[in-house]
């Protein structure tokens, strides 16, 4: 019983959570000074009665009320609202590209937990931090995503799941290769070391099970570190997905689909953080 | 540990030698980072242009030093900026009454659920379309500034919950101690986590400055930045001419490589 209410509580949170984001995205969108100008007012080629057409358009949807009722309306009826720049529901221009950025992404963090483990196990296995593992991982975490992935499509070696996996081991090793080292030196483990016990039963069965809540923690990091990422690797190799959408309707002003890109990615977010925490509230609960 | 701090203070020692040099290349006579040279479009090394030109005939050792020193300052102002909000977020949430700490937290998971490159795309999309480069720039470090206290707020709220809980803070409050003079004695003590939170935020803001410049969404030109040189590197018919146009990703790795070392557990 308690556990279904912690439950409850939890979602309860996470849904007020995700309300407030789309308020205040909503606000922050409507308070920003430029959020009434539009392009083609500044097009010679419009005539100036298009372009008085454009201002009552404008001065339409100038009411924050109504801005945030338009919103709401779009994610309950399940459009997500109207693209500015295309006219078309923003669920249309939102649903192809998702599967792309999904398949992206996992592929990105499956490899990168990969690398990364197999890193910082070997790392951590030595007494001193290793420069052969730490050098690279510091060089990566040094390269903003933009130019790690110019560079790739110059020298034609690279892909996008390539500088994504990448940028997300270099920040999980250093993060895992902590971890263990750590969890290498606990006493327990020195004697069960000591006594005989296999690296392969250590592991599995008193390592990777006492920093369990570190790693989902890890993980919900990862999908903030890939989402972060998504924008630049998607531009760059121009890869259809939700980040070039995010950037061309940022390009183009196109603010319903910028919205509603923001608050999938917010709402992704959110459940990772309630997916992580979880275990380890549920456990106590 | 006298090795990391050797290593910290050649890292700053280093950087500073950079900053100097680049105020040296920026305040030279006749330095500008938006003069254009007509007849030496795209040039190679010359006497005049010692890196070359770009694609518009302006220098490329003058704008990566401009580069340098607007992003150092830019971001250090953002992270002084983040840390004083934050440090300030936290103290008050901490000593107030219970509801507004957890105000204070919810706001901040408020924040750190939207995805800041999002926000950041969305609000400088926002903004008008006359925005002048100056003004592109300062708004850029603004919103970093704006979006990057929540992650900190927290951390300085656990840090001044544990301090408030301390007895020699409950005796001190028992005493009388009120306001302003817990602030005095609160703030010195929550330097351990506002230092490396600072220190942190400095190439965190170097490097989302450089991306978002890279999308066309950071400071405007003719102000010169990291993400608009790397856009350069675009061009493939400019990386053929010459092999200057990689310095500004080359310095920009070795001054975050440098912000990193100082950062590194203070």
């Amino acid at each position: 019983m308690k556990l279904v209410v912690h439950l409850l509580q939890r979602l309860a949170r996470t849904i007020v959570l995700i309300v407030l984001v789309v308020i205040a995205s909503t606000v922050l969108i409507r308070c920003a000074p430029g959020y009434l100008s539009d392009a083609r007012e500044m097009d010679a080629r419009y005539a100036a009665a298009a372009r008085a057409d454009l201002s009552t358009e404008a001065a339409r949807s100038q009411s924050l009320r109504q801005m945030l009722f338009t919103e709401i309306d779009g994610w309950t009826h399940g459009s997500l609202g109207l693209s500015r720049e295309y006219g078309v529901p923003v669920l249309e221009l939102v649903l192809p590209r998702v599967a792309v950025t999904v398949k992206l992404m996992l592929r990105a963090i499956v490899f990168a937990w990969a690398l990364a483990l197999c890193a910082s196990l070997l790392s951590s296995a030595r007494r001193n931090p290793s420069l052969l593992w730490q050098a690279p991982a510091t060089l990566l975490l040094a390269v903003p995503t933009a130019a790690l992935a110019t560079l790739c499509l110059l020298v034609d070696c690279g892909s996008p799941v390539l500088v994504m996996t990448l940028l997300l081991a270099a920040r999980d090793f250093k993060f895992l290769d902590r971890m263990l080292r750590k969890a290498w030196r606990d006493p327990h483990l020195l004697q069960a070391r000591a006594q005989g016990l296999t690296t392969f039963r250590l592991l599995c069965a008193h390592i990777l099970p006492g920093i369990r809540t570190q790693l989902l923690a890890l993980a919900t990091l990862s999908i903030v570190t890939a989402l972060s990422a998504l924008v630049p690797v998607e531009v760059i190799f121009s890869v259809p997905g939700l980040g070039q959408l995010a950037w061309n309707a940022a390009m183009n002003r196109d603010l319903p689909v910028l919205l509603a890109v923001t608050m999938i990615m917010a709402v992704a977010v959110t459940f990772a953080g309630m997916a992580s925490d979880g275990p380890a509230e549920w456990q106590g609960a | 540990m006298a090795g990391r701090l050797k290593s910290r203070i050649m890292a700053l020692g280093l950087l500073a030698c950079l900053v100097l040099i680049a105020i040296a290349v920026v305040a030279a006579p006749g330095a500008s980072f938006s003069a254009q040279d007509r007849e030496q479009l795209l040039a190679g090394t010359s006497t005049h242009h010692p890196t070359g030109t770009d694609a518009l005939g302006r220098d490329r050792m003058v704008r990566v030093g401009a580069a340098l020193l607007l992003s150092l300052a830019g971001a250090v102002a953002a992270a002084a900026l983040t840390t004083m909000a934050a440090a300030a977020v936290g103290t008050i949430s901490a000593f107030s009454h219970a509801y507004l700490g957890s105000l204070a937290m919810l706001v901040c998971d408020v924040f750190l659920a939207l995805p800041w490159l999002f926000l950041l795309m969305m609000v400088r999309s926002a903004l008008p379309l006359t925005t002048s480069p100056a003004h592109s720039a300062a708004i850029t470090f603004l919103v970093l500034a704006a979006l990057g206290w929540p992650a900190c707020a927290r951390a300085v709220y656990r840090g001044a919950i544990d301090l408030r809980n301390a007895e020699w803070l409950l005796q001190a409050r028992a005493g009388g101690l009120h306001g302003r003079q817990i602030a005095r004695h609160v703030l010195p003590n929550l330097m351990p986590l506002l230092l490396p939170q600072f220190l942190v935020s400095v190439p965190a803001f170097v490097i989302a400055e450089a991306n978002l410049g890279a999308l066309g969404l950071g400071i405007g030109e003719p102000l010169p930045s990291w993400g608009g040189m790397l856009l350069e590197l675009d061009n493939s018919a400019m990386l053929v001419r010459t092999s200057w146009i990689y310095l500004p990703i080359a310095l920009l790795i070795l001054v975050l490589l440098l912000l990193e070392a100082i950062a590194i557990e203070v």
